[in-house]
């Protein structure tokens, strides 16, 4: 499919965040097992792999929403494992979710205020400005309520509300879910990509394995609760197996046929 | 002078009286998910708080200040011994809704040997007599209706324009995002029950100082009419309950006088049932400043 260049391996970067084999999941039951993770400043490291391998589980777990009941999460060499949601948020860590990832009667503008509810009154018009500066499709609309937001709009707000407090982590839930398969590449080519590019270190799960591939330094493939693959998406890419395994069991088809779905839904 | 101008004069006040309990009960719930069954209870017992206050001498206005803080001490104190320890353990809404219960029927048996079983009043010169028109109104209860309004505008501030407001507003929406933007929602929350328990302690002295006379078991009366205008103008939504109060205040006082006052408390549950049937979500369903979280 390629022409296989040897490729000089740049050594990843000393990570931001990492999970240390860690084990979580709903009321006692386990969802993810033994799970490792790092990402580093200006990586995207993309989680993908089949509906319910606990990809959400996962990153639920390393910003404070769900418990861990095994292993290590790290925060440059600080132990953050089960600390509260609010004190991940203060050091750094942004969580955008995949759903309720706004609130959506504040108007657009009380969203990234609330984004930036731990800076000093000052600083939240400044940072405003600035964040909208890198969304400006969101500066025209700040007294429109964000329910009234389209998919795309949303999302963008979402990932602006995080940036207010510019963590130098950024962890995120499928942002592209219910957006036009143009609309998601252009928010993980362009937005996604120049976050990494301003150095941060950007940690996300996609359910659009071959977008996600595209714009990855690094790749984990979650089945099953379990890591089963990881490596550079170019690595991973000239496996045989891989677009089994990043699916499930199901055949190469059988991604084709949801991406046509998609493009029908949208 | 035509009896329903007086009834709409009467309406005016209560419907400031209807509106200072609507709001606090309303944000109760929209921003902690807790239906405070109590909050009748807690009404009364900052109405009796203000009651030996004004029989020590003291004019009504110090006993109203004094309700809104036992009112807002009372409440806090509430969530944070009660009510709290049972939503962490994951206790349903329905579980928490006896709960409350349990409280109010605690209260009004623990407060009943405290402050006997007859009615008692404020004593306090009503004022000069004002007149708009056909309504006659007493300086007091301009004072009611002046006091409503500035609590009402100072709501509408506190979540319009304060940072405590954008994040009760944001709380209630989204409680998990909320605390993922580094809100620390347990400190609003506690703020929200010590600014509704003030709302509710100064509701209970106006609406005791609006009424003839009270006794331990008009909580009740108060809970129901504050409970219909909350749930009229949609539940957990403050602008809801503001018109909800201004429809319930009106409906009740012209009903009294075309019917009888006895049945005042009748309207307003005939109103409450009414909307369950037709309207369960409320006249501001989806509008409101805080989404009826849940």
């Amino acid at each position: 499919m390629l022409d296989r260049k040897p490729v000089v391996a740049q050594p990843r970067p000393e990570p931001s965040l990492r999970a240390e084999g860690i084990t979580s999941g709903y009321g006692g039951v386990p969802v993810i097992r033994d799970v490792s993770i790092a990402v580093g400043p200006a990586e995207i490291v993309a989680v993908i792999g089949p509906n319910g391998a606990g990809k959400s589980t996962l990153l639920k777990s390393l910003v404070g929403i769900l418990r861990v009941t095994g292993g290590k999460v790290l925060l440059g060499d600080q132990d953050v494992t089960n600390r509260p949601p609010e004190e991940l948020a203060r050091r750094g860590v942004g969580y955008v979710p995949q759903v309720n990832d706004i609130f959506e009667p504040l108007t657009v503008l009380e969203n990234l205020e609330m984004g930036g509810y731990l800076l000093a009154s000052g600083r939240v018009r400044e940072r405003v400005e600035e964040v909208g500066h890198v969304f400006p499709a969101l500066a025209p609309m700040l007294k429109r309520r964000a329910d009234k937001l389209s998919g795309g709009e949303r999302k963008m707000l979402a990932i602006a509300r995080v940036l207010m407090l510019d963590p130098q982590v950024l962890i995120l839930d499928e942002p592209t879910a219910n957006l036009s398969p143009k609309l998601a590449d252009n928010l993980l080519r362009e937005h996604v990509r120049r976050l990494a590019g301003v150095g941060k270190a950007v940690l996300l799960v996609e359910q659009r394995a071959r977008a996600a591939l595209g714009i990855a330094s690094w790749t984990s493939v979650l089945v099953s609760g379990t890591t089963r693959l990881e490596g550079r998406p170019q690595d991973l890419l000239q496996r045989e197996d891989f677009e089994e395994l990043f699916l499930g069991a199901g055949p190469a088809k059988a991604a084709h046929e949801s991406d046509e779905k998609e493009n029908e839904k949208t | 002078m035509s009896i329903f101008a007086a009834a709409f004069g009467f309406g005016l006040v209560s419907m400031s009286v209807i509106a200072i309990a609507a709001v606090g009960f309303t944000m109760q719930f929209g921003i902690t998910n807790m239906i405070n069954l109590a909050y009748g209870q807690v009404m009364i017992s900052s109405a009796y708080v203000a009651y030996y206050i004004n029989r020590a001498g003291i004019t009504i206005w110090v006993g109203m200040i004094a309700g809104a803080f036992f009112g807002a001490a009372f409440s806090f104190l509430l969530n944070r011994l009660v009510y709290a320890p049972f939503q962490r353990k994951g206790t349903s809404y329905l579980g928490m809704v006896i709960v409350s219960l349990a409280v109010s029927l605690m209260i009004a048996n623990l407060l009943l040997p405290i402050v006997g079983y007859f009615s008692v009043s404020y004593s306090e010169h009503a004022g000069s007599l004002v007149r708009l028109g056909d309504i006659v109104l007493t300086n007091n209860q301009i004072a009611i209706i002046a006091l409503s309004v500035a609590v009402m505008l100072g709501i509408h501030a506190l979540l319009r324009y304060t940072r405590l407001g954008k994040a009760m507003r944001a709380t209630a929406a989204n409680p998990t995002l909320a605390r993922n933007c580094g809100i620390p929602t347990q400190r609003v929350i506690d703020m929200v029950w010590l600014i509704t328990g003030a709302l509710c302690g100064l509701a209970g002295v106006v609406a005791a100082l609006n009424s003839d006379s009270f006794v331990i078991s008009s909580g009740a009366g108060f809970l129901i009419t504050a409970l219909a205008a909350a749930v009229l103008g949609g539940a957990g939504q403050p602008y809801g309950a503001m018109i909800g109060a201004v429809i319930i205040g009106l409906v009740t006082e012209l009903s009294a006088a075309a019917w009888s006052p006895e049945y005042k408390e009748v309207v307003a549950f005939g109103i409450l049932v009414l909307v369950m049937v037709l309207r369960p979500q409320g006249l501001l369903a989806k509008r409101g400043a805080l989404a009826a979280a849940g």
